[in-house]
């Protein structure tokens, strides 16, 4: 069991060895398509003269390239890809992972240390070209493009008697009804409540909250609290000084004398 | 796996294998080879045996600070001083004016790694970008079964460590800048630093009248009347670093000014514009035209070093050889020439508050009596003194003696300006200097000349010496330094005798060994006494390609 945060170092303890390796943007396309086990392919290693030579074939069945848009490519990616190997100077590279295997647990595990970077690089090839030539194709396609028209548009919108949306807004508001002035205190009740949880409304807040008539609210707003012309919160209504008890209030209060 | 036997090449091949279902995200971590990583490293034991032995040592979370950021801050929270709606309102605003804030991505925070615990080191690795964007990095792990598995990297994250050490914020940074060229102990800057944060951290808040008040009050101003960018997560780290209380305290001193700072801010901007206004969101320009205690680079660095000082010289710390040669330059120069008094009385101020001035004369002193009252007499002048913008050493217009005037060719790297009425309060208290200091304090000519300032003039090698070179450790008696020993310095025949015995110079080289800087000579002084010198030794010439070579034979 290990707790959030720490690292099951395991792989840095046995010390093992990865090799970090660049692989061109087609290439993992092909190897995302790979199916079953995941066999995308062989590599190749071998010593010529001392030099290690490392290369990879693609397999077969995962040279089909499926362009962008609808007919079919024709490009195959190439199949021969030699790797160049690099030293790992300058830096330290580790390798880490996450596994979220439960929801917000994160397990995190030290794989190992790279020990080898290698380029993939395409074999230059025929086929290579014409993957090339078709990507640049499709890169150099502007995003937008301007078309002309033969006939202007005509099936957004028609003219109307009414709106759909006014329609139900009428309708709503005629179910609605006028607001009805309820009873003084019920409204009190119900502003008390609204300011215990802000301390500045609007009117139309309070208005949407009581759903009295703005003249009757007004009134009662009179009564209790002070509207503020000026100051940071501007037109907007709050309780009179010795109506309100909030908690912060009450400490910088304290505070100041 | 097949192998293929070939006559200078043999191969193997091997099956590349890309897993499907991945629940794990690879990452990986670069650390600077200059680090010195190691990873198994950290599997180490810890020492203590509790029943449990400590195996994992190794933690590592994501840095969440900049989630405020993103997140906006919460300033009132609760019923006071809240509308109803706030929130929606700011947002509609916001979304009005096109202001599209970036979203808070924990994939994309930086990492926080801890070796070992709280003691051990940390690290902390940035997400680095366009890793993924134009190639794909993969892993490639050998299975035990032979073939290779290759897992996709999903991010790149560099890690740097993490100074455990304490370092100076950008502002302290800006200041010891601008000291560069006088400060030589550079140990001191942190101790004073640390000091500073000592007396904030036990102190209260309101407490404006201790030394340090000073400089607070300039941050403080600094931080209502000019907003600076700072760190947020410098904020952060520091106050959840719970191995020093003090720095706790004092750091939570400027975050509260700096919520504060906020605050107003905020309001400020209320009050300006209605919703309908699309006011700014940074808050840097509003305080332009306030007022700040004071503007100048010089003169606040120099309060604050001499406050500094005034710390360093409250206990008796690392002091520094150049500080400690610094009084027995300076009594010595004062006995010669007045102008030289006030210079090095500029020095002083700049260095020391005159109170601590005088607390330092009278414990560093090595055999002078006389400091008493050179620092009396310094402290008022330095008083008057405090007020100097550029502190230079006056142009001296005669002087005492042709001393004055040759000491001052005699320094390159001296600032040059100086206002007149400064220098007539200076030469007043530096003529009541002379008169109460009589007694040739000698000492230190010979201190090692690379520790002290540039300001300093070169070397101490008194005017009224200057005519008896052969007597120059004679009139030393009582400083124990008197030997000339540590630099072929002083132009004595001795030393002219050991150049020519050694190799045949000619003139020239003989003027470049006694380098005006380092004699204290002028070039006139120097000729002369060079040639009385090579009189007296009457050495054998000799041409070497049309030059004419002296040199001894012994």
């Amino acid at each position: 069991m290990s707790e959030k945060g720490e690292v099951d170092l395991t792989g840095a303890k046995q010390n093992t060895g990865v090799w970090l390796v660049k692989v061109p943007k087609y290439l993992s396309q092909q190897w995302a398509k790979a199916s079953g086990r995941g066999e995308v392919g062989k590599l190749r290693i071998g010593k010529n003269q001392g030099k290690a030579e490392v290369s990879f074939t693609l397999n077969e069945d995962l040279t089909m390239i499926d362009s962008l848009g609808d007919k079919p490519s024709g490009v195959r990616a190439p199949r021969d890809h030699p790797f160049t190997m690099q030293t790992v100077g300058g830096q330290t590279l580790a390798v880490f992972t996450e596994t979220q295997s439960e929801p917000s647990k994160d397990k995190i595990a030290l794989e190992g240390v790279v020990v080898q970077r290698a380029e993939c690089r395409p074999a230059a090839s025929d086929n290579y070209m014409k993957l090339k030539r078709l990507q640049i194709e499709e890169l150099s396609k502007p995003l937008r493009l301007s078309q002309q028209l033969e006939k202007a548009v005509t099936t957004n919108y028609k003219p109307v008697a009414n709106h759909y949306n006014n329609l139900e807004y009428e309708r709503k508001k005629k179910e609605e009804g006028k607001r009805a002035r309820a009873d003084k205190q019920q409204v009190l009740d119900m502003l008390f409540s609204a300011f215990e949880k802000h301390q500045y409304y609007n009117i139309k807040d309070l208005v949407d909250i009581t759903k009295q008539p703005v003249s009757y609210l007004k009134e009662i707003l009179r009564d209790i609290g002070i509207y503020n012309i000026k100051g940071t919160h501007k037109n907007t209504w709050e309780l009179k000084p010795e109506y309100r008890h909030y908690q912060g209030e009450e400490e910088a209060k304290e505070a100041d004398d | 796996m097949t192998s293929l036997g070939g006559s200078s090449s043999s191969s193997t091949e091997y099956t590349v294998r890309v897993p499907k279902n991945n629940s794990k995200k690879y990452s990986i971590m670069a650390f600077n080879s200059g680090d010195k990583v190691n990873c198994s490293t950290w599997t180490q034991a810890s020492g203590t045996w509790t029943g449990k032995v400590m195996r994992r040592q190794a933690r590592m979370e994501r840095d969440m600070s900049n989630r405020r950021m993103y997140g906006g801050e919460e300033t009132e929270e609760g019923a006071a001083g809240s509308e109803f709606g706030k929130k929606q309102r700011e947002e509609a605003r916001r979304k009005k004016f096109g202001i599209v804030t970036r979203e808070f991505k924990v994939e994309d925070q930086p990492w926080i790694l801890k070796i070992n615990g709280k003691a051990g080191k940390r690290f902390k690795g940035q997400k680095k970008g366009g890793v993924t964007e134009n190639a794909s990095y993969y892993i490639f792990t050998q299975c035990p079964d032979g073939a290779f598995e290759a897992f996709p990297v999903n991010g790149w994250y560099n890690f740097v460590p993490q100074a455990k050490h304490r370092t100076l914020t950008a502002e302290e940074a800006e200041e010891e800048w601008g000291r560069r060229n006088k400060v030589v102990n550079h140990f001191s800057i942190m101790l004073q630093r640390r000091l500073r944060e000592q007396e904030r951290g036990p102190d209260d808040e309101d407490e404006e009248g201790e030394k340090g008040g000073k400089k607070k009050k300039k941050k403080k101003g600094a931080r209502g009347g000019d907003l600076r960018i700072h760190d947020l997560e410098d904020d952060l780290e520091l106050s959840s670093d719970e191995s020093d209380s003090s720095r706790e305290e004092g750091d939570n001193k400027p975050k509260k000014k700096e919520s504060v700072a906020k605050g107003k801010g905020k309001k400020k901007k209320k009050k300006r514009g209605s919703d309908s206004e699309a006011n700014e969101d940074s808050d840097d320009g509003d305080y332009e035209g306030l007022e700040v205690d004071y503007m100048s680079d010089e003169s606040s660095s120099e309060e604050e070093a001499g406050e500094e000082k005034a710390k360093s010289n409250k206990e008796d710390g690392p002091k520094g050889i150049d500080e400690a040669s610094d009084t027995e330059d300076e009594s010595e120069e004062e006995k010669q020439n007045e102008e030289e008094g006030k210079e090095e009385e500029e020095e002083e101020e700049g260095k020391k508050t005159p109170v601590q001035m005088e607390k330092k004369k009278k414990r560093d002193s090595s055999g002078e009596s006389d400091t008493s009252e050179d620092s009396d007499i310094d402290g008022e002048a330095a008083s008057a003194l405090f007020m100097v913008k550029k502190r230079t050493p006056p142009k001296r217009g005669g002087g005492r003696g042709s001393g004055g005037s040759s000491r001052t060719g005699s320094r390159p790297g001296t600032p040059s300006i100086d206002s007149a009425s400064t220098s007539n309060t200076l030469r007043a208290a530096a003529s009541k200097l002379e008169q109460g200091k009589r007694q040739v304090l000698g000492g230190s000519s010979d201190s090692p000349a690379a520790k002290r300032l540039k300001m300093e003039p070169g070397s101490t090698a008194t005017t009224t010496q200057s005519p008896a070179p052969s007597g120059k450790s004679t009139p030393q008696p009582p400083s124990g330094k008197s030997t000339p020993s540590s630099s072929d310095v002083q132009l004595t025949e001795e030393a002219v005798r050991r150049y020519l015995i050694r190799k045949p110079m000619t003139t020239k080289d003989l003027l470049k060994k006694f380098q005006t800087k380092r004699t204290g000579l002028s070039s006139e002084q120097t000729v002369n006494v060079l040639a009385q010198i090579l009189k007296r030794l009457n050495p054998e010439r000799k041409n070497v390609n049309d030059k004419m070579h002296f040199y001894l034979t012994e």
